[in-house]
């Protein structure tokens, strides 16, 4: 067990591979903050959808749930990088094969979270707002969605977990993330355990910093 | 659309390996996810600890870091026989389904933790006072009723572990997304590949997840909680 | 309910993706002329024509061919000033990423044959080697004819599986997704040996932690043009790359950039044998 190899490349794992700083397209931050932003913006607006009681809004937001948590991410990001330019006639550039890729799939997740939030405010917060005179756009926004999030975070934080992880999957394509760059060196240095051994370290430190900073908000906010 | 020949072939050959080491990988899932969640609850500090640590390592990581891991970083280190047999008998889809298994296998303790969690403390409380010890308690009462508890979140954990078996592409595992990519390799036909992959997946989700849904109903225990996620 | 939908939703745009006939024919030359940018596809872990060195630099002679011999063509065509990006592809992604505009030129290691010119446009020969197998040093391989039985690992898409799979396939066939994943599984003796073409099997011995434990054995069992692959019927592109390549033939500037790589200080020391040197002025009428 010779962990010198990660030493020795140890920059152009973490510079590279994380932060995505250097001379090949990558970076887990840089493709997974976005990501979890979009992802999450994109899920209110499902989840949202999904609760309209217009059929225009649900039917196709309902379809597009049940579509995406019934294939695999591997497969979505095969059909944005091949199809989707073919279909549109533009070049898109890996980066944004993996952003669409993983914002489209995990608003499927987000959106659902989104909904089981908002149905666990209880009636009574809907109907105090409306006799108080606001409509239902202004009810969703001042007085449901606040109450909403709070009850979701930790479903919304277990999600952010997830696409994080999820973000080794763009190494498939070729984005030079923490995974793919692990990847370069073992192809040219043959040191697989150390190496792979490293970089699981390093998502677990996320990850794992990640669920401890819900738990610690989740502790704070159940005081209600 | 031709499904018949080579494509056909290799695209029914995905859709059994994805099924074969999706149902491997649950096992192993199930019995790790069982054993963890349910020495998350004990009373014993130590075997807690291991449990948690076990869990928490696993999970936090991408299952492809695993995939990777498994069947590059393990093998070398294996003694020689095993290794030999592992080589003659696609040792990818053994790593694979180790990968899938462990990872899920964390995932899953959560759930089953949770679900012995919801159990009224007197269950088990009645159980001691008949005379059963600890490991017998949790054996023939606890788990038991928590298994029939968690059909919901079970149900969804494990169309993620069939979804995931995807990722095990990556080391040349020839499941149904490797194959679909196979056949694009060979005939160029991408979208046609890739619709077939993704119909395949959907139908393969969407029936799981009715007959759960109707075996869910058949073994909801009146009066508990713990439905709908 | 539900399933009904989502299963409609997938049907109807398999059907109407049968249906769309598919991409844009811009040529490629207007589209460099419009971003500026000449987007190749190539490999990270073939050494010498195109991997990742220790530096952690994406280097090799393929690379140095673009960007020294294509690249000036392709400025003098459009007019002004370009860069070029690299992206990785291997075997089974080359033509997809062609086809779906995602590169414009796949530079790296892939043979010109008959039957991927009916879907793609191949350059002149810019090298010439065959098929062949990496063995650990001893092995009974000692080519084509031994390896009834054994486990050979190729690579998904390349012409060295397709012939194995069709001509031979007494052999146990593995396809990997690249190189690197084949050459491990060699290490790790989970096969027997890894066929490639001739040149790449020596890049890989020459940069293996141990290069005395492997040998590169057999008579070609196949002969391996390469060429570099557009869209096809991009007949003004294609006369840019030719015209960079014949132009380093002519030069000498072709020659230069062999030695570099594959001569006797190069990474991966492989002489020119006159046969070769002659086939490939001959494409340029010398």
């Amino acid at each position: 067990m010779d962990f010198s190899v990660i030493t020795a490349n140890f920059q152009f794992l973490v510079v590279q591979g994380l932060l995505g700083l250097g001379g090949f397209t990558g970076g887990t931050l840089r493709l997974a903050i976005p990501a979890i932003g979009l992802g999450f913006l994109l899920g209110i607006v499902i989840g949202v959808a999904r609760l309209a009681r217009t059929p225009w809004l649900h039917v196709p937001a309902t379809v597009y749930v049940e579509f995406f948590r019934g294939v695999p991410l591997v497969m979505v990001i095969f059909w944005i990088w091949f199809i989707v330019p073919q279909l549109l006639g533009l070049p898109i550039p890996e980066y944004g094969v993996a952003l669409t890729a993983f914002v489209v799939f995990e608003a499927a997740y987000f959106g659902e979270i989104v909904r089981a939030g908002i149905q666990s405010v209880p009636r009574g917060q809907v109907e105090a707002a409306t006799a108080v005179g606001l409509t239902g756009a202004q009810t969703l926004r001042f007085v449901v969605l606040p109450q909403a999030i709070r009850n979701m975070v930790p479903s919304l934080v277990t999600q952010m977990i997830v696409l994080f992880k999820d973000t080794s999957l763009a190494s498939i394509i070729g984005y030079v993330d923490l995974t793919k760059a692990a990847q370069i060196v073992n192809n040219r240095e043959i040191r697989p355990f150390e190496l792979y051994l490293f970089v699981a370290v390093v998502y677990w430190i996320f990850t794992y910093s990640m669920s401890l900073a819900a738990r610690r908000f989740e502790r704070r906010a159940s005081t209600t | 659309m031709l499904w018949s020949g080579q494509s056909g072939h290799w695209l029914l050959q995905g859709m059994l390996t994805t099924l074969a080491i999706s149902a491997l990988g649950w096992i192993l899932a199930a019995a790790l996810g069982v054993l963890a969640g349910a020495l998350r609850t004990v009373p014993w500090r130590p075997l807690r600890a291991l449990a948690t640590a076990y869990v928490e390592f696993f999970r936090n990581v991408p299952l492809l870091v695993w995939m990777f891991f498994w069947y590059f970083g393990v093998p070398p280190l294996l003694p020689e026989p095993v290794r030999q047999w592992l080589f003659d008998h696609s040792a990818e889809f053994w790593a694979g389904m180790v990968a899938l298994g462990v990872y899920h296998g964390a995932r899953m303790s959560e759930v089953i933790r949770s679900g012995i969690q919801a159990i009224p403390r007197t269950q088990f409380e009645a159980a001691v006072a008949m005379g059963l010890t600890t490991g017998q308690a949790y054996r023939l009462v606890i788990v038991p009723i928590a298994l029939r508890l968690i059909v919901p979140p079970a149900t969804s954990e494990s169309l993620n572990l069939l979804k995931n078996s995807s990722v095990a592409l990556t080391i040349s595992v020839a499941e149904l997304t490797f194959q679909t990519r196979q056949i694009e390799t060979y005939t160029a036909k991408a979208i046609e590949a890739l619709t077939a992959g993704t119909v395949i997946y959907l139908v393969l989700c969407l029936s799981i997840a009715t007959i759960m849904a109707r075996l869910e109903r058949r073994f909801a225990i009146p009066g508990m909680i713990a439905r709908g996620r | 309910m539900r399933r009904i939908l989502a299963l409609t939703l997938v049907l109807a745009l398999g059907a109407a993706a049968l249906a769309a006939p598919a991409w844009s024919q811009e040529g490629t030359l207007d589209k460099i002329a419009k971003t500026g940018v000449l987007t190749i596809g190539t490999r990270t872990a073939s050494p010498p024509f195109a991997y990742v060195n220790k530096s952690n630099e994406w280097v090799g002679f393929s690379i140095d061919l673009v960007e020294q011999l294509i690249k000036p063509q392709v400025e003098k065509a459009v007019g002004k000033p370009i860069k070029v990006e690299k992206k990785e592809s291997t075997p089974p992604t080359r033509i997809p990423l062609l086809s779906s505009n995602a590169v414009d030129l796949i530079a790296g290691t892939m043979t010109d044959t008959p039957q991927r010119r009916e879907s793609v446009d191949f350059s002149l020969t810019f090298f010439y080697t065959g098929a062949q197998f990496l063995v650990k040093k001893g092995s009974p391989i000692r080519g084509v004819k031994d390896i009834a039985g054994k486990r050979i690992a190729s690579q998904q898409g390349s012409t060295n599986a397709k012939i194995i799979r069709e001509k031979y396939p007494q052999a146990q066939l593995r396809e990997f997704p690249d190189q690197p994943a084949a050459f491990q599984a060699l290490v790790q003796g989970q096969v027997d040996a890894y066929t490639n073409d001739g040149i790449q099997l020596y890049g890989l011995k020459a940069k293996a932690a141990n290069p005395a434990q492997w040998e590169v054995v057999g008579d070609f069992y196949s002969e391996e043009p390469y060429g570099m692959a557009m869209r096809k019927g991009d007949a003004k592109f294609k006369q840019v790359v030719d015209a960079g390549l014949r132009h380093g033939f002519e030069s000498g500037k072709y020659f230069e950039l062999y030695d570099k790589w594959f001569g006797p200080k190069g990474e991966v020391p492989y002489p020119m044998t006159p046969q070769v040197k002659a086939y490939l002025l001959k494409q340029i009428g010398k």
